[in-house]
């Protein structure tokens, strides 16, 4: 019986000890909702770069990371966000969950990516775009589409899928980005009287299934259970590189974007940490490293992935964070009604 | 569970000296208070604020704040009230297949004499070893939009997203736990009296359906009942497979982190605590019913089978065994190929994550689970023999709140417990531990179960002997009681870590930054779309689970005694 007992408290012994031996360094606890593919090399860097710090990190979707947060204002877990849509960012200001910090690098980066407060500092934009899978294009003769109202088509019944924008970041600006776009009016109407809301009613005809995620769509897409994904640009390209029979369309209406920032939470336990990942955070070098999958970094004069158009190139849809960050809820509810069954 | 209760003279009746007996009456009652306790505090404390945040405006406790408004909400939305419907209808239409699969399945290997019995009782329980989410992983792969039968077999455009998936993952996850139920119930029924039956002239349908069913219908209810309660209250398979298809379980999930509705969330969470807990209610009234039936004559011989019969059965057991097999050799298959269904090249690219949590998850999760595996077992052998040998006051309070946390769905105890312990003096929120309490507490029924009928079988007589030789409750529990349970406490061990390898609800709201699950990682890679990754991870949760299967086995035996024949028949 006790060499039974002993040999279990050995096991456990053995597998705490190498956790403990990382809590000599200065920790500091991250909320990212970039996506896992990129955070992953990001952090790599990061952990050279940045070799006095034990970075913890925990990835969850936009919606997710939210809750979180919320959940935990009263004993927050977490000392800084890191890459959470700025839509999601401006309602948990007048919540007073962030503190202003302008990290070292705060001058170098535009005006209008970041908050004149600096309760957040935007390191990238990512762009709505249709990730369209040739083969199944050919197979079922379908049209490539160019634009939002293309996929109003009856050939395409089915064949779409786009995700929910409950849950996805990127489903939310694809359908902020039709409501501003397509109702000149937005500002004064009420959310449920807006014209895009007609739209969409038809395009839920066609469409296949809405997904949790925001890069789903195209990965389906890519596997040939879709022929129209709507994700954003840079899944694409990583889709691109591994044989995918893949092609990307930006909307010709205007591609709805989003930016993705960083912000300091307010009662950070690690907050010198904190502060000094920020910093690395919008430093050149990271920003470099953005870079290889974004399709624009905030970081003035470092050019997106070789694969992708160049971001002055491309129309972007007149994006309102602060209508659809004072809005966002009820977006979502008429949303969900019309279309969750 | 109610087997002839021994009187409680066992220590009166012998002398000890004073200070010991001083000694006794102390430790057993503390033992009692901290299991109330413990469960007051990480069960019900938590529930309490549930429905506080769903029945009180902000949460706050007052007369003033008193609203049904959450509830009025819920039922006149149409997209959220439907999640309703659709869990009572998955629900009772899957209740209804597993339980006339597994009655025939049972039937078969209790009442007739196929061969492979063994084979098919080890089959039946491998659902076990992997997160109930395994299931939908394997039927997107056979037959998604892109699966290899629908689509390259048949080239069909009907695919299994929606209702249909998610009840063909819930019967392949809910046959082991029926069969427990089920082959427990016809193996302890007098077969004699179908023998009777037959010949005094009865026709076999006759026999079937006046004998046999009849005897068996407490079993059937119960293995419904849990079947019901699983199915209504699992997140993993609908969460997968469900696509815009909504239930109870996943539209608690979207409400609290899509519209940051915690307290719609925490209603949605009482909406489903009604049935489940129903459905415990009837199983906790029919299983004090049901042993009561089993007579003590039972006798095991089983008379030859006729060929037909024989075949009719071993076919369908086969049937049964080849589709569990198929869901397992699936999602181990996909996480070796390079491109299923397209590219069958072996690969291991699928194996380096695309995630944070990586391998450092399954390490976080063994060594969790192995926390979990003994603290979960020796509290519940404690609780058990506390309640079982000593008969504390309030036994039956003690006894109803430790199978209590069955009924609870983990993703309503996963949100219980942020609402009630994330202030920053609960030190434990946001570290492993929390993780190791609430799997603990939500897995403490079958530990409880399976410690007292065990105790029941250890001859009292061994323990009053060491109270008369002056033994004290202590060295008895430790010296006689401990080492006897052994068996039982490996299997409770194996319980506890399967399930805390595997459990995905429960935990989904507690993993942390520096607390990754490999089950929850699970959940994250195919949310993703790193299906192949997500298969991956899963392969590596049933391949340690395999391996502590076999280590305990080797233990068990190492340590002499007398070995359990299959560890996981019991659990």
């Amino acid at each position: 019986m006790k060499r039974f007992c002993t040999f279990f408290v050995l096991i456990i012994v053995a597998s705490i000890i190498p956790v403990k031996a990382l809590m000599a360094k200065e920790t500091v606890v991250i909320y990212t909702s970039l996506e896992n593919e990129e955070v992953v090399e990001y952090i790599k860097q990061a952990k050279v770069e940045l070799p006095d710090l034990d970075i913890q990190a925990i990835r969850l979707s936009t919606g997710e990371l939210g809750a979180r947060m919320l959940a935990e204002k009263n004993n927050p877990q977490a000392d800084c966000v890191w890459g959470w849509a700025v839509t999601n960012m401006e309602e948990f200001v007048p919540r007073k969950m962030i503190k202003p910090y302008k990290p070292e690098g705060w001058d170098k980066i535009p005006a209008h990516f970041k908050d004149p407060n600096g309760y957040w500092v935007a390191i990238d934009l990512y762009a709505a775009a249709f990730v369209i899978n040739d083969k199944v294009l050919e197979q079922k003769k379908l049209p490539s589409p160019k634009g939002w109202n293309d996929l109003l088509n009856p050939a395409y019944k089915d064949m779409l899928i786009m995700p929910n924008p409950a849950s996805s970041g990127t489903g939310f600006l694809q359908v902020a980005s039709l409501l501003e776009m397509m109702d000149k009016d937005y500002k004064t109407k009420p959310v449920e009287d807006n014209l895009a809301w007609d739209f969409l009613k038809k395009l839920d005809e066609n469409m296949g299934q809405y997904i949790k995620s925001g890069s789903k769509p195209a990965k389906l897409t890519a596997a040939g259970e879709y022929a129209v994904g709507c994700s954003f640009a840079f899944v694409y390209s990583s889709l691109k590189k591994k044989g995918f029979p893949v092609s990307m369309v930006l909307p010709e209406e205007g591609a709805g974007f989003e930016l993705e920032a960083n912000a300091l939470l307010e009662g950070a336990r690690h907050e010198a940490a904190a502060k000094k990942f920020l910093d690395w955070a919008i430093s050149k070098s990271a920003m470099n490293g953005y870079a290889k999958f974004k399709l624009g970094v905030t970081y003035p004069g470092i050019q997106g992935p070789k694969d992708m158009p160049a971001l002055e190139t491309i129309k972007l849809a007149p994006m309102d964070f602060p209508w659809q960050s004072k809005n966002r809820v009820k977006i979502l509810e008429v949303w969900s009604n019309l279309f969750l069954h | 569970m109610n087997s002839t209760q021994r009187e409680d003279t066992s220590i009166d009746n012998y002398t000890v000296s004073s200070a010991r007996m001083e000694f006794d009456k102390f430790i057993v009652p503390t033992v009692t208070i901290f299991i109330l306790i413990l469960l007051f505090f990480f069960m019900l404390f938590p529930l309490w604020m549930i429905l506080k945040l769903s029945f009180f405006k902000g949460g706050e406790l007052a007369l003033a704040n008193f609203t049904l408004s959450n509830f009025k909400q819920y039922f006149t939305t149409a997209y959220t009230l439907r999640s309703l419907w659709h869990s009572l209808y998955i629900s009772a239409v899957t209740t209804g297949i597993v339980t006339v699969i597994i009655f025939f399945f049972a039937y078969a290997l209790t009442r007739t004499t196929i061969a492979g019995k063994t084979f098919f009782r080890n089959i039946i329980m491998m659902p076990l070893v992997a997160p109930s989410i395994v299931q939908a992983l394997a039927l997107i792969y056979l037959f998604g939009r892109n699966g290899l039968i629908t689509s390259h077999f048949f080239h069909t455009d009907w695919n299994i997203y929606g209702a249909t998936g998610i009840i063909v993952s819930e019967v392949l996850y809910c046959l082991p736990h029926a069969f427990v139920i089920l082959f427990t119930t016809l193996s302890a029924v007098d077969i004699r009296l179908d023998e009777a039956a037959e010949s005094l002239g009865a026709s076999p349908f006759k026999v079937f359906t006046r004998i046999t069913l009849p005897s068996a219908k407490y079993g059937i209810i119960s293995a419904a009942a849990l079947t019901f309660n699983l199915t209504i209250t699992d997140f993993g398979n609908p969460v997968v497979i469900g696509g815009n298809y909504s239930v109870l379980a996943t539209e608690i999930y979207a409400q609290v982190t899509n519209l940051y509705r915690f307290d719609l969330g925490a209603t949605i969470s009482i909406i489903l605590l009604v049935p489940s807990l129903g459905a415990f209610m009837l199983n906790y009234y029919i299983s004090r019913k049901s042993f009561s039936m089993i007579s003590g004559a039972a006798r095991p011989f089983i008379p030859p089978t006729r060929r037909f019969k024989k075949i009719l059965y071993s076919t369908f057991c086969y049937l049964v065994a080849f589709s569990i097999i198929m869901i397992f050799a699936t999602v181990i298959i996909g996480s070796f190929v390079k491109t299923w269904p397209y590219d069958w090249s072996f690969t291991l690219q699928h194996y380096k994550f695309p995630s944070i949590g990586g391998y450092s998850a399954i390490w976080t999760s063994l060594w969790i689970s192995l926390i979990v595996g003994i603290v979960g077992s020796f509290i519940t052998l404690i609780a058990a023999y506390a309640m079982e040998t000593r008969k504390p006051y309030f036994k039956q309070v003690v006894y109803f709140f430790s199978v209590m946390p069955a009924a609870i769905p983990g993703l309503v105890m996963g949100l219980g417990y942020i609402l009630a312990f994330n202030k920053p003096y609960y030190w434990f929120y946001g570290t492993p531990w929390i993780i190791v309490i609430n799997i603990v507490i939500c897995n403490f029924t079958l530990g409880i179960l399976s410690s007292v009928s065990n105790l029941k079988n250890i001859d009292s007589s061994i323990e009053e002997a060491s109270i008369s030789l002056g033994g004290d409750t202590l060295s008895t529990f430790f010296k006689i009681i401990f080492p006897l349970s052994r068996v039982a406490f490996i299997q409770n061990f194996t319980y506890f870590f399967m399930r805390s390898m595997t459990t995905i609800s429960a935990v989904i709201f507690l993993v942390s930054a520096s607390v990754h699950l490999a089950a929850i990682e699970i959940i994250m890679l195919d949310n993703d779309g790193w299906t192949a990754s997500a298969n991956a991870m899963c392969t590596c949760i049933i391949a340690i689970v395999f391996v502590m299967l076999g280590l305990l086995h080797l233990i068990n035996k190492w340590a002499g005694g007398k070995t359990s024949k299959d560890v996981m028949a019991t659990s």
